[in-house]
């Protein structure tokens, strides 16, 4: 007995253990670590697109703005040269008002 | 044991749902292989299809400016109006559709109904619709209705000049005057836009197949004319041609010291705004310049000043005019008021209006006779010195060059060059004749007469427009100096309404044409009256042409009918814009 116990106090004396910490991910730790780093890129992706696209529609609210204000620009042009127009001006009460200074006698040479 | 095979059996199960799995996306892998990379192209360009939009950037057209007195306005520009148009297949209530468009538009329900009812996708309900209108029919929201933004011509100054500049048509193509002759200037290039779009066709910015070229809008022109001269000329026209009872006729001022026309009138005119409307097409044309006519005496001090010029008469030459000259089988004479046989100068030929001075002349080139010599020589001064027979490049449309008869071959030869000494059996237009007189009397300079002042780019650059030099010598500067004496005589010696004042120099010529007759021969009773005169100070300033087509009034055409409105014109230039005076 006492030499049994000897044997096994002999084995027992290390009592640090070494093992082997050889630890790999699996084929479907690796997949799944693959799609969702797939995922992560699309998102990014994606808002990146939905971001610029989203200044596609500044772009065109601001042109249909540059549109109307060249239309208004225009349309007062327009309106500036037909309130300055000779018929218009020759018409008006000031005009009306004038004295002619045209000579009202009539000579022969 | 029992756990063991449990084991065995999980993991077995483990394998299938892998296998299972894998053999699922080997399937998705394959198929969107064969869609994705196979199909390429096809399911490319069914998506582009739809995404994918292609627009045209309209351009705006140039606008044409023109002087008022010092400034420079837009005499024609451009003015958005909506095309209201229908896609029957959409619209749902056709009653509340055709309500709608009444309220707003007016119009005739029948036209409305039968529109929205007709077989296509894009009926044309109507044009020229405001944007007050448009955005008020927009605020119903009718299903098929659209509208579609065209850009037209307005004209601030109505029926100004109007076949001077033309019109546009529906195409967008400038017709007759300056928007035909400078319709390349004024069309600007149409932009494009193509791009990936959304539903709403908004283009998405992040598309790497975006194409964006900007539309380039055309040049503006300036215009050489003045509108205050021009309206004023107008008017004078129309006044002088219901004295004349006359149906037609023209005026043209022209720049003397450089071709430039001040302005161009013609009566009877019309509306480019409603060019639509116009049911007689003559209507477009710019008589001035298309219509080519027989000049009748105003041609005379053109002959006189070829003479002096090849040096065969002095200014103060003398011959004895027998009032009728026989010229092989035909007589020239002379109108009744010639003064009968007797000796005569240039000056008289010029005021009297001999024809038989005219001839006389022409014999002079011909050393005495009338011959092969002498029709030459005129007909080179016609040709080459006064440009007759030739179109003078205006920037204006269906130019008429006019006619000039050979001086070798042809029938009658002399008496038709007789007739051409006193503008008969030759053919030219008011702008010619205006083109001609200015190269007479400014020292003999032909420069090109012309409308372009200058063109104005898009970047708001300036061009000036360099008018060409057509004759570096069509008379000497010394027998252009006589000429102006001679004409400031005619005048002094013809009955105006308006005496002239001395501090002016005033000089001009009636013309008073014969009708060539489509049977043959000359009409008896029609006449065309022409007068071209100067109105200057030491140097002509502004040379005036006047045409006025078969007046009914009595008396001479040129004098009853052509003189007065040059009288007119010439004194509403002196009153008005600075004409200098004589020191």
């Amino acid at each position: 007995m006492a030499m049994s116990r000897q044997r096994f106090a002999v084995r027992n004396q290390n009592s640090v253990s070494f093992r082997s910490t050889d630890r790999r991910l699996g084929p479907i730790t690796n997949t799944v670590a693959l799609i969702i780093l797939a995922c992560l890129l699309g998102l990014l992706y994606l808002t990146q697109v939905t971001k610029t696209n989203a200044f596609g529609y500044s772009i065109e609210s601001l042109e249909r703005q540059q549109t109307q204000l060249k239309t208004e620009h225009d349309n007062l042009e327009v309106a500036s040269a037909r309130l300055q127009s000779l018929d218009r001006v020759q018409n008006s009460e000031p005009a009306k008002n004038l004295v002619s200074v045209a000579p009202a006698s009539v000579v022969q040479n | 044991m029992k756990s063991s095979s449990i084991t065995s059996v999980s993991v077995k199960r483990v394998h299938i749902w892998y296998a299972l799995i894998v053999f699922v996306f080997a399937i998705f892998v394959v198929r969107l292989f064969y869609l994705q990379i196979i199909q390429h192209d096809h399911y490319k360009t069914a998506a582009q299809s739809d995404q994918y939009k292609e627009y045209e950037i309209a351009a705006s057209r140039g606008i044409i400016k023109a002087h008022d007195g010092d400034r420079t306005i837009p005499i024609v520009l451009n003015h958005q109006l909506f095309t209201i148009y229908a896609d029957p297949q959409l619209v749902k209530d056709k009653k509340k559709t055709a309500d709608a468009l009444i309220k707003v538009l007016g119009g005739d329900r029948k036209k409305y109904e039968n529109a929205i009812a007709a077989q296509g996708r894009y009926q044309v309900l109507a044009k020229k619709v405001t944007q007050e209108q448009r955005d008020t029919l927009l605020k119903y929201k009718l299903a098929g209705i659209g509208a579609q933004a065209q850009e037209y011509r307005t004209y601030p100054q109505g029926t100004l000049a109007a076949q001077l500049l033309g019109f546009v048509d529906d195409a967008g193509v400038g017709k007759y005057g300056i928007e035909q002759s400078l319709n390349k200037q004024l069309t600007g290039t149409p932009g494009e836009l193509k791009a990936v779009t959304d539903i709403n066709g908004v283009p998405l910015a992040a598309s790497e197949d975006n194409v964006r070229k900007p539309a380039k809008s055309g040049n503006d022109v300036v215009l050489t004319i003045d509108i205050g001269m021009q309206k004023q000329v107008e008017q004078l026209l129309q006044q002088g041609l219901q004295t004349a009872k006359s149906s037609s006729g023209s005026v043209v001022v022209l720049d003397a010291k450089t071709g430039a026309v001040k302005a161009m009138a013609n009566y009877p005119t019309y509306d480019p705004a409603n060019y639509a409307q116009v049911t007689d097409a003559n209507l477009f044309n710019n008589m001035a310049i298309t219509e080519a006519l027989e000049v009748g005496s105003v041609m005379k001090p053109l002959t006189a000043a070829a003479a002096l010029d090849l040096g065969v008469v002095k200014p103060n030459s003398t011959y004895y005019d027998q009032s009728k000259i026989k010229v092989d089988d035909a007589v020239v004479s002379n109108i009744e008021e010639d003064g009968g046989p007797g000796t005569k100068n240039i000056a008289d030929i010029l005021n009297l209006s001999l024809n038989t001075g005219a001839t006389w002349l022409l014999m002079q080139m011909g050393s005495g006779e009338l011959n092969r010599q002498g029709r030459q020589a005129w007909h080179d001064y016609m040709s080459n010195h006064y440009l007759f027979g030739k179109p003078t490049g205006i920037e204006q449309g269906y130019e008429n060059p006019g006619t000039v008869p050979s001086p070798t071959s042809g029938y009658g030869l002399n008496i038709t060059y007789a007739n051409t000494s006193f503008g008969q059996a030759m053919t030219a237009t008011t702008l010619q004749m205006a083109g001609a007189y200015a190269a007479m009397l400014n020292g003999g300079t032909y420069n090109q007469p012309h409308l372009l002042e200058s063109t104005i780019k898009n970047d708001g650059s300036v061009a000036k427009n360099k008018p060409k030099i057509l004759v570096q010598r069509a008379v000497k500067p010394e027998v252009s100096k006589e000429m102006q004496p001679l004409l400031e005589y005619v005048v002094a010696k013809h009955h105006f309404k308006r005496k002239f004042s001395d501090a002016y120099s005033v000089g001009g010529k009636t013309g008073t044409a014969q009708i060539a007759n489509p049977a043959g021969g000359y009409l008896e009773h029609d006449f065309n009256g022409t007068y071209i005169g100067f109105v200057g100070g030491n140097t002509p300033e502004y040379v005036i042409a006047v045409r006025v087509d078969r007046p009914k009034i009595a008396g001479y055409a040129g004098s009853q009918a052509a003189q007065p409105i040059f009288g007119d014109v010439a004194h509403m230039l002196i009153d008005n814009f600075n004409v200098p005076t004589k020191g």
